[in-house]
């Protein structure tokens, strides 16, 4: 076993690294600082890797200290199979938000990169936390440097972006403070563990539910609160793109599994229809929206709305294939999704442009990143072969399962899916070459190459090996499926 | 009866530290030619406060003065506290007494004798000790806030604030008659036994003098409808008696109310439950909207602790010891964060109180701005700082009471403040800089703001350090 409290260290080093720049770093080094860090923060994982029971549903790694002993609340830190992919995913992607943003980040480099680690702690502890209260503030804690991501280094519209976001969520999330104190008085504890064994009338459980919807529907997004997504997707930074849709999205998912399913398990019930019925509008009404966009980062902003109506869809089938699926495709989205605002970053900081109309014919000019780019779209149109393939499979087959409308609905999702990405990839890469770009310079440097090029892979080790992160799965979602109540 | 005995007088170790210190200022005020001195020697007298704060408890709570002082962790906790923000305020003040003409030694003095009167108000076990405490405090406040002579504003804040005071006071001992009336007496216990034997009678009068009371206290802790003098009287005044206004005047107000809901009011807890939960809704709505639409840095600061009032009285709806612990942490929190951001205002001068001043501040003095960061989102609520413990114990307390809605409503509102603070962090971060750069600041002002800081964020990460002190009376 492992000598050193592996998730504690995983979750603080990045925090140690924003302190370490906001006093030693000057603009230049700050960059070097924060790419160390995330680089020593994957590698911290390395443990994790390696001493993993995939054969337990129990949490592992597991760190627990009195913190206050008043409340009886104490620090707990530990990772399960459904939590562990995130955590590593988080890891990675902080890595390629720091090499994405090498250049593209020139003004202030000191307080980017000190909010970009900032964020990646709150990120990780999110989902190793083992207690609601660890929980909400890591939830909490994440939104402060999104907002100053969004709001200082982002585009035109970005204060309106900033303000919109953090109104959302905080929105959201208040409720879920309430929610998390009136657990707390109803039961005297918030550890997961604990609260999944104590049994709250049903009544009590729909109110919180409620109050626990609000905050992770507006994470998630969910239809109809999903109006800020487009505006602080398209506005914040690359880096920051990637972190909501590579990890920020996947939170509220992440509080269904968590929270929600097992906890408030006759609650469910009640609202499993109209949760179904959203998920699927999402999915659609997502991908309709998605087609008319003429803003390439706003059209793959909305295509994470479409995305995460499939994964939600998943969750709530309730059943094996469904819920694993949607696991499997919360990671896959958050691969495919930074490759294609980490590719759309790239070629913006050369034109300065996201209008599709400017673009045209960049695949003779730029072969390698209209490769990589065609890669990226494929899967995210879930061609075979690719990893959103199986995620997309099992969560249709699940729909199936549950409902035979719910599978059509997301079938047609896909359909409309396949539609606005090989459209955007038809006019952004073939055709005659524009005239606007046609003097520039629009292949990717080695950096950008290497900074692209661990997603690649992931895409297709993911897609002809998904059993990578499906073997984590299967104990705990079984798990969760019994003792969430599910199977009565 | 016994008499008061001489013996007594030691439980009153951090107040008589105070007291001598200040007449001694008085004494030799006219010779207080530079204010550093004078500035040290009230630093030095509150940091021998809190370091004697345990003396008297060395054999545990102990009343003393015919049961009218009572020394036990209730008491002290807040004592320490007021000498805390006491060393904070004057260590803000460095500057505004040698730029505004401010007699030091005077100045001093009357920050010294304020303290003092909140510290005996917090430990009175008796209405009478309780409203001298309190006249104390707010007469020598109204000389504070009046203190820059020659501007209008301040004579003008001055003037409605002894006006307002000086009725709601009135208002407070009227209450404290009719108590005496029925009661006989006006010491807690007394009135306590009286309540508990009535039963049914004179139910009205009761009321009538609770109201008044709690009215009087209200006015004090600035909680709506008793709140109007607020904004104004810290628009007028230097910014660091508006903080001084802010925290600890209102922590003494909390603190007493804290006091009489579970000591003497205590069998009429249910009523004083309702009177309390009005009080805070209003407040916490008020508060929280007309702070959207404040340009002054100082009003938006004075809306902020409206509704904070409103968010500390949460704690006090259910009459139980932890609702009063609950409390107790919110206003510790509380005082810490609110003196930061008055802090920033004063360190930044002129540019600090009006909120487009900050503009780009985060360019210009980056330090600045991330302290001032963390003083909004604590303010907000926000974890990881000590405003997210608060918030939680004090909304715990309000669903223990059993008002869901309140609590429902309280975080509502907490989204709409968390709009007005971090709109102050939007100009701060998101704004090209529109001022020049100002001079910087003197380590007294730069050491007070890395203290509230480190509590903030201290209280936010290890709460447990708070609930060691907390001591609630029996």
């Amino acid at each position: 076993m492992t000598t050193y409290p592996v998730l504690t260290v995983t979750t603080f080093l990045p925090l140690l690294g924003a302190i370490s720049i906001l006093l030693l770093g000057n603009q230049r080094s700050a960059r070097w600082i924060a790419l160390l860090t995330t680089i020593a923060t994957l590698s911290a994982t390395a443990p994790l890797y390696w001493n993993f029971d995939k054969s337990s549903s129990n949490l592992q790694f597991v760190e627990s200290v009195e913190w206050i002993p008043a409340w009886g609340i104490s620090y707990g830190m530990g990772v399960d199979g459904i939590s562990f992919p995130f955590v590593l995913l988080a890891a990675l992607l902080s890595i390629l938000c720091v090499s994405g943003s090498w250049v593209a980040i020139d003004t202030r480099t000191k307080e980017f990169y000190a909010a970009l680690l900032v964020a990646e702690t709150a990120m990780i502890g999110l989902f190793a936390a083992t207690n609601l209260f660890l929980f909400y503030i890591f939830w909490e804690l994440m939104i402060v440097p999104l907002f100053l991501i969004i709001g200082v280094w982002g585009g035109p519209k970005r204060i309106y972006a900033s303000i919109k976001f953090l109104i959302f969520t905080l929105s959201g999330s208040v409720l879920m403070l309430v929610g998390m104190i009136a657990l707390y008085q109803a039961s005297g504890t918030l550890d997961f563990k604990e609260l999944t064994i104590t049994q709250f009338p049903t009544e009590f459980q729909g109110w919180i539910f409620a109050a626990f919807l609000a905050a992770f529907a507006v994470k998630v997004p969910m239809f109809p609160v999903h109006t800020w997504l487009p505006d602080a997707h398209t506005e914040a930074p690359t880096a920051g793109s990637v972190i909501l849709a590579g990890i920020l999205l996947k939170m509220g998912a992440y509080g269904f599994l968590r929270i929600s399913i097992p906890i408030l398990d006759e609650a469910l019930q009640l609202f499993l229809k109209p949760m179904l019925i959203v998920s699927v509008v999402a999915i659609v009404y997502g991908a309709y929206i998605t087609l008319v966009q003429t803003d390439i980062k706003r059209l793959i902003a909305f295509s994470s709305i479409s995305h995460m109506g499939f994964v939600t869809l998943g969750i709530f089938t309730l059943n094996q294939s469904g819920v694993e699926g949607a696991i499997l495709q919360m990671i896959n989205h958050g691969i495919i999704s930074a490759g294609l605002f980490l590719c759309v970053g790239m070629i913006y900081e050369r034109t300065h442009s996201r209008e599709i109309r400017d673009y045209g014919g960049v695949g003779k000019l730029a072969p390698i990143y209209s490769t990589l780019l065609a890669l990226f779209c494929l899967a995210a149109a879930g061609f075979p072969g690719m990893n959103s393939f199986v995620g997309e499979f099992l969560i249709i087959s699940g729909a199936y399962e549950t409902k035979m409308w719910l599978g059509t609905m997301a079938i047609w999702g896909v359909a409309l899916g396949t539609a606005y990405i090989v459209w955007l990839y038809y006019r952004v890469v073939m055709g005659k070459t524009n005239a606007k770009i046609e003097n520039l310079n629009l292949e990717l440097s080695a950096r950008e190459i290497a900074t692209l090029a661990p997603l690649v892979l992931l895409v297709l080790c993911l897609g002809f090996q998904p059993d990578l992160v499906l073997s984590y799965l299967h104990a705990p979602v079984t798990e969760l499926l019994t003792t969430g109540g599910v199977t009565q | 009866m016994i008499g008061p005995e001489l013996a007594d007088i030691k439980l009153l170790w951090p107040e008589l530290v105070l007291v001598a210190t200040a007449l001694g200022l008085i004494l030799s005020a006219s010779r207080i030619r530079k204010g550093l001195r004078a500035s040290t020697v009230t630093l030095v007298a509150g940091c021998a406060s809190i370091l004697v704060y345990r003396w008297p408890l060395a054999e545990g709570p102990r009343a003393g003065f015919e049961n009218m002082i009572v020394v036990d962790g209730y008491s002290q906790f807040f004592k320490v506290l007021v000498s805390s923000a006491l060393i904070l305020i004057v260590l803000l003040s460095a500057r505004r007494v040698e730029t505004d003409n401010v007699r030091a030694g005077e100045y001093y003095a009357l920050l010294l004798l304020a303290s003092v009167g909140m510290m005996f108000a917090v430990s009175s076990t008796d209405l009478i000790p309780l409203y001298l405490g309190l006249e104390l405090t707010t007469i020598c406040s109204y000389i504070l806030v009046g203190t820059t002579v020659e501007k209008r504003i301040s004579n003008e804040a001055a003037t409605k604030y002894f006006l307002l005071s000086a009725f709601t006071s009135a208002l407070l001992l009227y209450g404290i008659a009719l108590i005496y009336g029925m009661a006989g007496s006006t010491s807690f216990e007394a009135v306590a036994s009286f309540l508990s034997d009535t039963e049914g009678e004179n139910s009205k009068l009761i009321l009538v003098a609770i109201g008044l009371i709690v009215a009087g206290l209200a006015f004090k802790i600035a909680a709506v409808p008793f709140h109007s003098w607020a904004p104004d009287a810290y628009e007028g005044a230097s910014a660091p008696i508006a903080a001084f206004l802010a925290t600890a005047s209102k922590a003494a107000g909390l603190a007493v109310l804290g006091r009489i809901c579970i000591s003497a009011f205590a069998e009429e807890a249910h009523l004083l439950s309702l009177i309390l939960a009005t009080m805070a809704t209003l407040s916490i709505i008020v508060g929280s909207v007309i702070a959207l639409s404040q340009t002054n840095m100082k009003r938006l600061l004075a809306y902020s602790s409206i509704s904070h009032a409103g968010y500390a009285l949460l704690g006090l709806l259910p009459g139980t010891p932890e609702g009063v612990s609950a409390t107790m942490t919110y206003v510790f929190v509380y005082v810490f964060m609110t003196l930061g951001a008055f802090g920033v205002v004063t360190a930044l001068g002129r540019r600090g109180e009006r909120i487009d001043g900050y503009e780009g501040l985060a360019r210009q003095q980056p330090v600045t701005a991330l302290l001032m960061l963390i003083f909004l989102l604590s303010l907000t609520g926000i974890p990881p700082t000590g405003g997210f413990i608060a918030k939680f114990g004090v909304i715990l307390s309000a669903l223990n009471a059993g008002y869901f809605a309140l609590a429902v409503l309280a975080v509502a509102c907490s989204v709409i403040s968390a709009f007005v603070y971090l709109r102050v962090a939007v100009i701060m971060y998101m704004k090209a800089p529109q001022v020049e750069e100002t001079s910087s600041y003197p380590l007294m002002v730069s050491t007070a703001l890395l203290v509230s800081a480190l509590v903030t964020v201290i209280g936010g990460i290890l709460p447990g350090v708070l609930n060691f002190w907390e001591a609630v009376p029996q």
